[in-house]
């Protein structure tokens, strides 16, 4: 059996602005966990690994979030760097993190490599009594830009792994973009994985 | 949201350069409160990289005078081929760090212990060729070890044993004082050559691996032996035929992007495009009154400022050119050590006096890095050269030589120059004028950590730059294809 390190990686980024339920949708997914509190989930998570199979075949997702650097819009260009995936997350009882869409749609198309796929998601689905964005609008956006679109809630469970089940399946469906996130011949290791660097040379 | 004045800041950090990020990184495991900010609307400071739209917007703060004298130029010339033009602003990230990291500092081992190393590509620098001015060949490749020498035709037996015996010396002058501390302030030079009876090309073989920027005469003993002995032990310690490394995507601006990451994920919030106007030492309360330029005022316990000029005498000027070509000037890059991984970067040395020039004498070596677009700088069919002297009135000129230089001795037919970037850079504290990562960037990145983390970083309690794995991992894994 393959042990998960062989396993092809791909990595997914969550974007979109502060409080839309980035955060919490990740959590949801990877650990079934809901803080109904505002939380401080954003804060220790640097990444998020998962296996996910399609088609009988498995694959460890390395899901990518914010790390809050998108409260001021100083996400680096590194965070975008060989990325198959961008998750685009807003809040459907929230018009202006709608609106600040075009803004992180056209962040992500500059940033990510070519041919990488996005995924819009409108999120708290459960709060319907103050919902002020229309799934309709949600579908126009995320057609203009060529992408799929659901609408979820990190709450109630709603719909919460068809974001990461469906871009998982576009991704895998382009070989091209698969290879081009993996890494080349020519790079060094300088970790000796598991062992000696660092563990304990202070000298 | 809440303002930044709401919170009580442990310590506020101005400017993202490598120095200033490695600083967040450092504290990125403590429980302090971090208000990261950079006047710049981008990270990296003097280690930024740009594309070339980011370039045309690039306007250096000419009050601290780091950068001077910016100028650029673009091909315009009409051609066919997509390799023979420049590409769009984005297929580019120009460096403005484009140093070489030794195998054997101890950065690389600080960017493994505090794991950051994951989210880093490192690259090597393979091939190290000496120009001759004279030639043919022009372009000589440096013997890459021993068995490299013994084989070389071009070095006679006598040479060959006088080099052997330095090399012997170098690697561990430290325990033979006697051989050096009389002549430590002699130039190096001179020693090679009565000390060791190297003949000329030989030296100019020996100082080209110490990347000094200065004239011969000025590259002392005491300064390169040190320097040298880092080259020769580098080489194989993460694999042979090379001793150096760069991060992809860019070099100190990439470790700088990735080192505020690290920051953020910590708690640390960032915020670009504002600076530090003000700040005021409040000893009665043991705080800093920090005034930004966005209006707001915050209180800090610890304050570490955007360092300034080097102080006045010391502080050196170097001029670079960054050149994109439109070729990949292969020839440069042809494995010479089995079993060597696939070089990103050839370090191109131009002696003193190599280049000939109507307008001007060439006193200090050319240093030109050149970047493959392995190194995913620029795009495939292209590399980018990056070319550095010290300051001189006319060391546009010099530049531009060394790059022509360069270009035609390659014997590359389809090479052009597409693009270039002129600028003066001021050496700044924080940010070294040297090819290669200078380490002291880290005892003082070392002396800040320790000033702000107090208590816990003296008692042991936290240890510098040694972090645990975020654990990322979760034990249920997703098995069907329907939700
Ligand atoms: N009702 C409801 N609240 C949610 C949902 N997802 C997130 N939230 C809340 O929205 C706030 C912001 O969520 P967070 O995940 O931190 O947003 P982020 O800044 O995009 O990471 C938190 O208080 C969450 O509890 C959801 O699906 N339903
Ligand atoms: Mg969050």
């Amino acid at each position: 059996m393959a042990s998960d390190e062989s396993l092809p990686t791909l990595k997914i980024l969550m974007i979109g602005p502060s409080g839309a339920g980035k955060s919490a949708l990740l959590i949801r997914y990877c650990d079934d966990q809901f803080d109904n509190e505002y939380s401080t989930a954003t804060i220790g998570v640097d990444f998020k690994l998962k296996k996910l199979s399609v088609h009988g075949k498995p694959y460890r997702l390395n899901l990518l979030d914010t790390a809050g650097q998108e409260r001021f819009r100083t996400l680096s260009n590194s965070y975008y760097r060989g990325a198959h995936g961008v998750i685009l997350v807003y809040d459907i009882s929230n018009r202006d993190s709608f609106a600040a869409m075009e803004r992180w749609f056209e962040e992500a198309e500059t940033n990510a490599m070519p041919g990488a796929v996005m995924y819009l998601v409108g999120s708290k689905l459960d709060k319907t009594a103050a919902r002020q964005v229309s799934a309709d609008e949600g579908q126009r956006l995320a057609e203009k830009h060529g992408c799929s679109f659901c609408e979820v809630s990190a709450k109630t469970r709603e719909n919460v792994r068809k974001p990461f089940v469906d871009i998982v399946n576009a991704i895998v469906k382009d070989p091209k973009l698969l290879s081009a996130g993996s890494r080349r011949g020519g790079t060094v290791a300088v970790g000796g994985e598991g062992e000696g660097w660092g563990s304990g040379c202070a000298c | 949201m809440e303002s930044l004045s709401d919170t009580k800041w442990d310590v506020v950090i101005s400017g993202t350069g490598l120095q200033h990020s490695l600083l967040a990184l450092a504290l990125s495991r403590s429980d302090k409160k971090i208000l990261h900010v950079d006047h710049n609307e981008y990270y990296g400071g003097a280690e930024a990289a740009f594309s070339l739209q980011e370039v045309d917007e690039w306007h250096p703060d000419s009050s601290t005078g780091t950068f001077q004298n910016v100028t650029l130029w673009k091909d315009d010339a009409d051609t066919s081929s997509q390799s023979n033009k420049l590409s769009f602003s984005r297929a580019y990230t120009l460096t403005l760090s484009p140093q070489i990291i030794y195998t054997k500092s101890k950065l690389l081992g600080q960017l493994v212990s505090s794991k950051v190393y994951r989210q880093l590509e490192f690259q090597a620098v393979g091939n190290w060729w000496i120009y001759n001015g004279e030639g043919p060949p022009l372009l000589k490749r440096l013997p890459n070890g021993r068995e490299d020498i013994f084989r070389d035709q071009g070095i006679d037996n006598r040479a060959k044993r006088s080099l052997m015996k330095f090399l012997k010396f170098v690697v561990d002058f430290e325990n033979q004082p006697e051989l050096w501390e009389a002549d430590s302030e002699c130039s190096l030079q001179d020693f090679l050559s009565s000390r060791f009876q190297l003949p000329p090309h030989l030296q100019s073989i020996i100082t080209a691996l110490t990347l000094s920027l200065d004239t011969p005469g000025r590259t002392i003993v005491k300064w390169a032996l040190p320097r040298i002995s880092r080259h020769l032990t580098s080489i194989g310690v993460f694999g042979p035929g090379f001793g150096a490394v760069i991060p992809k995507w860019g070099g100190g601006a990439e470790i700088a992007q990735v080192a505020c990451r690290a920051g953020a994920v910590g708690g640390g919030v960032y915020v670009l495009g504002t600076g530090v106007t003000n700040a005021v030492d409040d000893r009665d309360k043991e705080r800093w009154r920090i005034e930004l330029s966005n209006g707001e005022t915050v209180g800090t316990k610890h304050y570490i400022p955007h360092s300034g000029s080097a102080n006045g005498s010391n502080s050196r000027m170097v001029s670079k050119t960054i050149a994109v070509v439109s070729s990949t000037l292969s020839s440069l890059f042809v494995n010479s050590t089995e079993g060597s991984p696939l070089a990103a970067v050839s370090v191109v040395v131009f002696p003193s006096g190599t280049l000939h020039l109507e307008e001007a004498t060439q006193d200090c070596p050319v240093y030109v890095m050149v970047h493959s677009s392995e190194t995913g700088e620029c795009p495939a069919g292209q590399c980018v050269l990056y070319a550095t002297t010290l300051y001189s009135a006319t060391s546009k000129p010099i530049l531009d030589a060394a790059l022509s230089s360069l270009i035609k001795s390659t014997e590359c037919s389809d090479a052009r120059l597409l693009y270039t970037l002129y600028y003066d850079q001021q050496e700044d504290i924080s940010s070294p004028c040297d090819l290669a990562f200078d380490d002291r960037i880290l005892e003082n990145v070392e002396e800040q950590w320790k000033e702000a983390m107090g208590s816990e970083g003296a008692d042991g309690s936290s240890l510098f730059m040694q972090f645990e794995e975020r654990r990322g991992i979760n034990p249920d894994d997703d098995n069907d294809d329907d939700y």
